[in-house]
């Protein structure tokens, strides 16, 4: 009988993951802890501080080359616990998926971007900061990205937010109409003067990426 | 065949035998009334699976143009009855507000479903609890979504409604009201005596937050 050819990272054989030992020899202490979680899903807490030197290591290293990222996103357990950001990555050479954690307490809800690492961390961490108030450091564009830009109820996804908005909805209704639509067109930050509104021409030639910078 | 030029008088007057006369006496009402209830040009504002009901009910097996509704307007500028199929969140109600704003009298508003008519299921931080509360609406379809039926039933009722209007009491019934464009069209404590009794299973009250690092009130509702 030949072996069960079981699809890579699944099944007992992968209880440990090739990543993990390299990432605890390298890091030491910045590697918190390992859990596997659903059966077969590699779950590594790290340190925040250290989190651009780990996945950029992961991006890079040749045996782990984790060049996808597929999602961050946060979870709020509730109850003053820490908030837990999560990046999914994936590596289309070796086929592996790895999950990476790093909790911030609530008192200091700061973190380093990642999108020097993956440029579609841009939109990934505004959306975490927009639902639960994370600030990344360093992200060229730190706005919100579902909300409303001038939303002043707080961060909608975090335990503490009431499931109503903190507003009345008189005032919630008031606020959404004192607005005009052109408000929520996209706007261009971060060049030091006037913001302007962006046609969406130009949206559309920078969504194209130009060939010789194409990743790998 | 080849018809023959009508008789002597020059009248045409195969229809009714010739000596009839070609005219008939109505009412002014009627003719206007008949002529605009039987070409309500919609504008479509769908935002989720009711849009999908609404397509089918303008598509071939139902046939909306049977009832005059002959062409979508997708501009507001060329709609008489604006349906409004979807939830809409705040982000989007001053978007409706302007579509609103922008179509000519004479016009209607189709509320089509749940959402668009009290929110729906979502009674949530982001979504408008009826459209009611920022344009007003003649006829709510009821259903998540309703069938196609429904939404025609709800376009017959516009022309039942078209048809009890008279030009007697045109101006105040279709008053541009410039100084309401973009405006809610329901007062605060309008909306909060809607919003209010439809609290949800968890009966979460809009206070409930701890609001520490946004220098909120964390005693009550924010009151106007």
């Amino acid at each position: 009988m030949s072996e069960l050819v079981r699809s890579p990272g699944v099944g007992p054989a992968s209880v440990e993951h090739p990543a993990i030992i390299p990432l605890r020899e390298r890091f030491g202490d910045a590697v918190i802890r390992h859990e596997i979680v659903a059966g077969d899903e590699h779950v590594v807490f790290v340190d925040p501080a250290a989190i651009l030197k780990i996945l950029q290591w992961l991006k890079e290293s040749p045996d782990q080359r984790y060049d996808f990222l597929s999602d961050v996103t946060a979870v709020d357990y509730g109850g003053g616990r820490p908030i837990q950001v999560v990046y999914q990555l994936f590596s289309m050479p070796h086929c592996r998926a790895l999950r990476v954690k790093a909790e911030l307490p609530l008192s200091q809800l700061e973190i380093d971007s990642v999108v020097p690492l993956w440029d579609t961390a841009n939109w990934l961490e505004r959306e975490v900061y927009d639902m639960f108030g994370i600030s990344f450091r360093g992200h060229p564009d730190p706005r919100r990205i579902l909300m409303p830009e001038d939303y002043g109820e707080g961060h909608p996804l975090r335990k503490d937010f009431p499931l109503r908005g903190r507003f009345s909805r008189a005032e919630q209704t008031r606020q959404a109409l004192a607005g005009a639509p052109e408000d929520h067109l996209p706007v261009e930050s971060g060049t030091g003067g006037e913001p302007r509104i962006v046609p969406w021409q130009e949206i559309h030639a920078a969504a194209q990426v130009p060939a010789d910078e194409s990743d790998d | 065949m080849i018809r023959e030029p009508s008789s002597a008088a020059g009248l045409p007057g195969e229809i009714f035998g010739s000596g009839t006369p070609t005219f008939l006496t109505t009412k002014i009402d009627f003719v206007v009334n008949w002529s605009r209830r039987n070409s309500l040009w919609p504008m479509p504002f769908g935002t989720a699976c009711c849009a999908i009901e609404m397509m089918a009910a303008a598509a071939s097996n139902q046939d909306l143009a049977r009832f005059g509704m002959e062409r979508m307007a997708f501009s507001p500028r060329q709609a008489d009855v604006l349906i409004c199929a979807g939830r809409v969140p705040y982000k989007l109600a001053p978007v409706l507000r302007r579509i609103w704003d922008q179509m000519p009298q004479p016009k209607w508003c189709v509320s089509m479903g749940a959402c668009a008519s009290s929110g729906g299921v979502f009674d949530v931080y982001s979504m408008v609890q009826g459209i009611d509360t920022i344009i007003p609406v003649d006829v709510y379809v009821p259903g998540c979504p309703p069938r196609p039926e429904g939404l025609i039933y709800g376009l017959m009722m516009i022309q039942e409604k078209i048809r009890g209007e008279s030009l007697s009491n045109h101006p105040e019934l279709r008053r541009e009201a410039p100084e309401e464009a973009g405006r809610p069209r329901a007062s605060a404590a309008e909306v909060t005596a809607l919003s209010g009794p439809f609290g949800n299973s968890t009966r979460q009250e809009q206070s409930g937050g701890v609001a520490t690092n946004l220098g909120l009130s964390s005693k009550g509702p924010v009151s106007l």
